[in-house]
């Protein structure tokens, strides 16, 4: 009991039976993914006899996809290693050779790509007979050379220099030659070599090498919190198909607290359950283009009975004349303004039949908004609510830890509350999204099963909400303490119980859309 | 000596040698860093005879970044804008190579005069003249050249006398069409801003229905 605020996050993991709207998954550090890294190479480095850093160019050219690199490969090696920026394109097109050439065709071995790729590595500075001037830098003074296996040579200096500059500048990881034109890359060994004084930079490089990796796979992603370098692996979310009867959110690493939690199937950064991801994006797509100007446009304007035109009146009188299908009409009973007669500027002709039939037009073309806004001003709500309730938390706190003082009250008596406020939190971010998610419900059963979950919690949620305002004072404590915890029981049930149905609906396609959704026919 | 420094003064050196490329590089203030280049306008192509003068600054890590180039003498040219003079080259972005120097960039600049490429604009407006009427195109740029660059002028329809500040033959389009929607009551420079940015030109003009520009014109 006295680790409750804390029990919770390492409960999680452990629990043997996983709920239907948890998902499998693990949390990576990134030690973890060098080693997949490592394994990959190896692996290929294997098949084809080729050596780890021709391996990891090879690899890295195909985006990581090791059974299209095989097939690839299998198919014209040297096509692949020359595409992969490992040896020169062979002699029959000198375009890409630079002004050294004369000095690498006595080797003849260029036409076999893949042997010379192994002889390019690990690049030993060569000491180039003077005067050799560096091409880049002009500095004469240089003793120490290096080049690719395209014998494009430059000075020890300018290369670190450049790489240095590609890695902390550009976040590259597939180091061209600094030839023009030239498509070689260089292997981790030779940025190895020209970055020997900088290990940050080594560093650098390879986690930017790890990152490519994570971004590359599907079954993998980087936590997207700052400065975290954990790497989720979900590969049950790693499909599209998957995503539309799961809700993969998962939380990084066992270091952060509060836990980094983030959606694994698409860019929100919070928790959207039990809304699945094209639903979510779909809702915050239309509220983000929708909610001010609809409200706007809801309170400010109306629309021409005749071409339902949106009419905004910024003054002058009640005849109007539609500036785009010139129909006139009364601005007060929206009747066409030949039944107003000689009745200027005052409409006393409520019932006139013209009048009832456009205010049935008008009322149909608003309620579409309306429902619009009723969904959204309680997602709205709850968010708002949400933020508040921890507002409100952290004055609560300070008075009970005073209290904690002045009373006899221990510490562990004057903690329940801050349960209560994280339950409360989290039942209204569940909230919220079943907002969104019955915004997109067709109408039916199954709705109404829903929306009744919805209510149910809604209702515990707010009798929870109004219980953390009662005004503390220490003679009512132990009652609060008991109505408090026994409601936080309840609510934490009931949200068990909404997002566990819907995931499950989701799992048997019971939920049925008003407009088409992604992955859905 | 910075590394950076002795290049810099090593290639300003060089070119001022180099007498037959005919390309300049000159000093705007005392730093050797920020730099202006010109060089004449290629052969047979609209922009023979003018002086084309270009804003370099070299940034901290040239040679292994790329150097800034714009046009300061304002070109007609689907890959360089004819508001700023930024432009769309590859070796000035992510195809630079530290190999490449301010003379050989200048070079490409001057071969990029020779061939525009308008599938990947820089200008779409310029771009959308260069495709819909490649006659007229040249045209214009002929004319901003002559204006704009001390360029010879055209040979073609445009009038020299009138030149200096013709907005009509500088957006490359006909006097007529744009007296014809004058007479209507618009200003002459918001027909000639609608009808350039509608591309009213050559075949196209028989495209756009007269109410679509007299719709932009009152908006």
């Amino acid at each position: 009991m006295d680790m409750d605020d804390f029990g919770d996050d390492f409960k999680v993991p452990q629990r043997t039976v996983r709920k239907t709207y948890e998902i499998e998954y693990e949390s990576l550090p990134q030690s973890a993914v060098e080693r997949l890294v490592a394994n990959d190479i190896d692996h290929i480095s294997g098949i084809f006899g080729v050596e780890a850093s021709a391996a990891s160019l090879l690899l890295r050219y195909m985006n990581w996809n090791k059974e299209r690199l095989i097939e690839k490969y299998m198919d014209n090696a040297s096509a692949v290693t020359v595409a992969a920026g490992i040896s020169p394109p062979s002699r029959a097109s000198p375009s890409a050779l630079g002004p050294d050439r004369s000095q690498g065709s006595s080797s003849g071995t260029r036409t076999s790509g893949f042997r010379r790729s192994a002889r390019q590595t690990p690049a030993p500075p060569k000491a180039k007979p003077q005067p050799f001037v560096c091409p880049i830098c002009f500095d004469d003074t240089q003793a120490s050379f290096a080049a690719l296996a395209c014998d494009h040579t430059f000075c020890s200096g300018c290369w670190t220099a450049y790489i240095t500059g590609k890695i902390r500048e550009e976040g590259e990881h597939a180091i061209r030659c600094m030839a023009e034109g030239c498509a070689l890359v260089a292997p981790d060994p030779f940025v190895r070599t020209a970055l020997t004084d900088d290990p940050e930079t080594w560093e650098r490089f390879n986690e930017l090498l790890v990152r490519h990796f994570v971004a590359s796979n599907p079954n993998l992603k980087y936590c997207p919190y700052p400065s975290c370098t954990y790497t989720v692996s979900c590969p049950t979310a790693a499909s599209k198909s998957a995503l539309t009867t799961i809700v993969p959110i998962v939380t990084c690493g066992p270091d952060a607290n509060p836990p980094h939690r983030f959606c694994f199937g698409c860019p929100i950064e919070s928790d959207h359950r039990p809304v699945i991801c094209s639903i979510a994006k779909m809702w915050l797509k239309k509220c983000r283009d929708d909610s001010e100007t609809a409200n706007w446009i809801k309170s400010n304007t109306k629309e021409c009975s005749n071409c339902q035109s949106t009419i905004e009146k910024n003054g002058g009188c009640n005849h109007m004349t539609c500036k785009k299908c010139k129909h006139e009409f009364c601005w007060v009973c929206m009747g066409p303004w030949s039944e107003h007669g000689t009745a200027w500027y005052s409409c006393n002709r409520y019932d006139e039949k013209g009048g009832v039939d456009a205010r049935d037009a008008q009322s149909k073309s608003r309620a579409s908004l309306e429902r619009y806004l009723h969904y959204y001003n309680r997602w709205a709500n709850h968010e708002q609510s949400a933020k508040l309730s921890v507002e409100l938390y952290a004055k609560t706190e300070k008075k009970m830890e005073e209290m904690q003082v002045t009373s006899n009250l221990t510490w562990i008596e004057v903690q329940f509350m801050k349960k209560a406020v994280d339950e409360v939190f989290k039942c209204r971010m569940t909230l919220k999204w079943t907002y969104a998610m019955a915004y997109y419900l067709e109408k039916g059963n199954e709705k109404e099963l829903f929306e009744d979950n919805q209510r149910d919690l809604e209702r515990a949620v707010e009798d929870l909400s109004e219980l953390l305002e009662s005004q503390i004072e220490p003679e009512i404590i132990p009652t609060l303490r008991q109505k408090v915890t026994d409601k936080t029981v309840y609510v934490s049930k009931r949200n068990e119980i909404m997002l566990e149905d819907t995931a499950k609906g989701f799992l048997e396609g019971r939920w049925q859309w008003n407009v088409p959704v992604e992955g859905f026919d | 000596m910075d590394a950076r420094l002795r290049r810099v003064n090593k290639e300003i050196a060089d070119c001022k040698n180099d007498k037959a490329s005919n390309i300049k590089i000159d000093l705007v203030d005392s730093s050797p860093f920020h730099l202006k280049g010109s060089f004449p306008g290629p052969k047979d192509t609209p922009y023979e005879g003018g002086v084309f003068e270009v804003d370099i600054v070299v940034p901290e890590s040239y040679p292994f970044q790329a150097v800034k180039m714009k046009f300061i003498t304002k070109v007609y040219h689907p890959n360089i804008s004819s508001a700023s003079g930024a432009i769309c080259l590859d070796i000035l972005k992510d195809a630079w190579s530290p190999v490449l120097t301010l003379k050989s960039t200048l070079i490409s600049l001057q071969s990029l005069l020779c061939s525009p490429e308008p599938n990947d604009p820089q200008d779409a407006e310029v771009a959308k003249h260069y495709m819909t009427s490649k006659k007229s195109f040249e045209e214009t740029a002929r004319y901003w050249t002559h204006i704009y660059a001390g360029g010879l002028g055209s040979k073609g329809k445009v009038d020299t006398k009138e030149a200096a500040k013709d907005e009509i033959a500088i957006a490359g389009l006909e006097q007529t069409h744009v007296t014809q929607f004058e007479g209507l009551g618009f200003e002459r420079s918001k027909v000639i801003d609608v009808l350039r940015r509608m591309n009213y030109r050559g075949s196209n003009a028989a495209n756009i229905s007269d109410e679509r520009i007299i719709d932009e014109l009152l908006k």
